[in-house]
């Protein structure tokens, strides 16, 4: 089966006015269709670009420097216009981070709704959409700034899913919302998902979240995938550093009194490729080879890492665990 | 939050009700209008009748604001002429409205060079002065109604072409507007369906401050003689000759003037009352 999301080695550079600043610098991603991917990394990890890169909604000071990226076996950078208009209309759904500026504050929830449903299948699908995410039928007469958060969110969410696309990007869908929305927003991606069969990315900045509700993640730092494997096993053994930085951050896995562990340092703004590995500043574990030699993307123990140490670590962790047992 | 039964007349009307100035503002424009409209259909005599009454007349009951210098009823011309400026002003200001809303929402939402090509088309119509402008347009159109408009259209459509586009550039960077590109929605309905209404309100406002300038410059070309022709009045033709018989019928320069001034400024008061009234911000206060 070939892949719905094929990303390769893609450079990113945004043009600012104080220079050129690197937002992807070498992403490598796949996903199979029907899948979901978790995205997670900081902020200004490039996920969002790399998210938005999907569909080709990059703001207009953005460059494509090298690498490319496919959806449904076309590269999204080689389509004309009513190509790639094609493709957001009958593949593409996002959900986006604020529902309030996804909605148009001078239009109707429910025409709104007709409208993403395009010409032809018209107002009578929007009761059922309605349904589908949870809202009430009269919601649909509603203006965006009468919605609470969570409903408005969930009206993006059915104008989103409104032609049956067969890739959902949602972009920290949770992250205006109140923490007690979040769960039941997350809930109804994924119960949306596995009934429509279509394939989702999640981008969020919370591992444990992710590793919850996706089959795959893909952690990400410095523009770059660093590591990339089945949710159960990264969040179980994380072997890139920084995927284990992450996790300790975790606040779910604290307990009362303890100290939560930041990661030390800031996250790096390029603007060029990075010849070392881009988190060694900030790793406990870096050498001279880390800052001099850019480490690959390879698999490593059923999954692919992105570190010089990955291997040891791996091994390191299968002795130990024969010694254990 | 406005409660979702109340129709949108009730809704003017607290906005209003809230804001004296601009409320003042309305029913002085209301009364103008009303006036420049339906007086002509009053019993107040003829506009253009030559000799009515004796040459440059005081005011008297007959002929309640004297006569002019053919011996006109004054009254009948300066309903005529609040008539002949709000027409003319107005209608320019409308096309300036449906071409500025066109040409600024296509600049900001194509970019690149179609914006650029607006921004310096405007930047050119900005350079010319309103009155130069109105002396090329008449000595090549010859003066009236025509070149009124077209004088009064080029002189505001820079202004407004740059306001609504900022507006829109705003829009257009909003996350629904990407929303509706997912969707697949062609930029002719993005431009239409969402850009459109959101700047609506932008451009409400800077189409009253169009209007003031209008009037403006509507009397000033017909005080130079270049706009409306005789024998129809304007206000501007009517302070030009009220002005040359000031010193021996001072009653001719006044009703005019104060007319004039009326006008522009309940129009500007409005305009700034819309202005609060649309901002969202301010406008939250009074919702």
């Amino acid at each position: 089966m070939s892949a719905l999301v094929l990303a390769r080695d893609l450079v990113v550079d945004y043009e600012t006015p104080r220079g050129v600043v690197r937002a992807l610098d070498g992403a490598s991603f796949e996903l199979p269709p029907g899948r979901s991917l978790g995205l997670v990394g900081e902020s200004g990890s490039g996920k969002s670009t790399l998210g938005m890169a999907v569909g080709r909604l990059l703001p207009a000071n953005a460059r494509r420097a090298g690498g490319d990226l496919e959806v449904n076996g076309s590269s999204v950078f080689a389509l004309d216009d009513d190509g790639i208009r094609a493709l957001r209309r009958d593949l593409l759904g996002f959900v986006f981070q604020s529902p309030m500026a996804a909605l148009d504050p001078t239009m109707r929830i429910g025409r709104q709704i007709a409208f993403a449903c395009g010409e032809q299948a018209a107002a009578g699908r929007v009761p059922e959409l309605l349904r589908l995410v949870g809202l009430p039928e009269r919601a649909a007469h509603a203006f965006a700034h009468e919605l609470s958060g969570g409903m408005a969110q969930r009206a993006v969410i059915a104008m989103a899913i409104a032609r049956g696309p067969r890739l959902l990007v949602a972009d920290e869908p949770t992250a205006a919302l109140d923490t007690s929305l979040r769960a039941q927003i997350l809930d109804l991606l994924v119960a949306l998902k596995n009934e429509s069969g279509a394939a989702l990315v999640l981008l969020s900045h919370e591992l444990p979240v992710v590793a919850r509700i996706c089959d795959d993640i893909g952690v990400m730092y410095g523009g770059r995938v660093v590591e990339f494997g089945d949710s159960a096993s990264i969040f179980a053994r994380p072997l890139h550093p920084y995927s284990k930085a992450l996790l300790a951050t975790a606040q779910e896995n604290a307990r009362p009194d303890e100290r939560l562990a930041p990661i030390p340092g800031m996250p790096p703004v390029l603007s060029g490729p990075c010849i070392g590995c881009s988190f060694a500043p900030r790793c406990a574990l870096a050498e001279e080879r880390c800052r001099s030699e850019r480490p690959s993307l390879r698999p490593i123990a059923g999954r692919l890492a992105a570190c010089h140490h990955a291997e040891a670590m791996s091994a390191g962790r299968s002795r130990k665990a024969r010694t254990g047992s | 939050m406005s409660g979702p039964r109340e129709g949108r007349l009730a809704r003017g009307w607290r906005l209003l009700g809230g804001d004296p100035l601009c409320a003042a503002g309305a029913v002085m424009l209301v009364l103008l209008v009303l006036a420049g409209a339906f007086g002509p259909l009053l019993p107040i005599g003829d506009p253009i009748k030559i000799g009515a009454g004796p040459r440059l007349s005081p005011p008297s009951l007959a002929l309640p604001l004297g006569t002019d210098e053919l011996g006109r009823s004054h009254l009948p011309r300066l309903v005529g002429g609040i008539l002949e400026t709000f027409l003319l002003s107005g209608a320019a200001v409308l096309l300036t409205g449906v071409i500025g809303v066109f040409i600024g929402i296509l600049a900001a939402y194509l970019r690149g060079a179609t914006d650029g090509i607006i921004a310096r088309f405007a930047d050119l119509l900005f350079a010319f002065p309103p009155i130069i402008l109105g002396l090329l347009v008449v000595s090549l159109a010859g003066p009236g109604t025509l070149a009124v408009i077209t004088v009064i259209t080029a002189a505001t459509l820079p202004l407004f072409i740059r306001a609504v586009r900022s507006v829109a550039l705003g829009v257009a960077a909003r996350e629904f507007v990407t929303a509706a590109e997912v969707a697949g929605a062609s930029p002719l309905r993005i431009m239409a369906v969402h850009l459109l209404p959101n700047i609506a309100g932008a451009a409400i406002v800077q189409l009253t401050y169009a209007l003031s300038i209008g009037m403006l410059i509507e009397s000033g070309l017909s005080f130079l003689g270049l706009g409306s022709q005789p024998p129809n009045p304007s206000l501007g033709s009517l302070l030009q000759l009220g002005a040359t018989y000031m010193s021996i019928a001072p009653w001719l320069v006044f009703p005019a003037g104060i007319v004039l001034a009326l006008a522009i400024l309940s129009v500007n008061l409005v305009g700034d009352g819309l202005r609060d009234a649309l901002d969202p911000i301010e406008g939250r206060r009074l919702t």
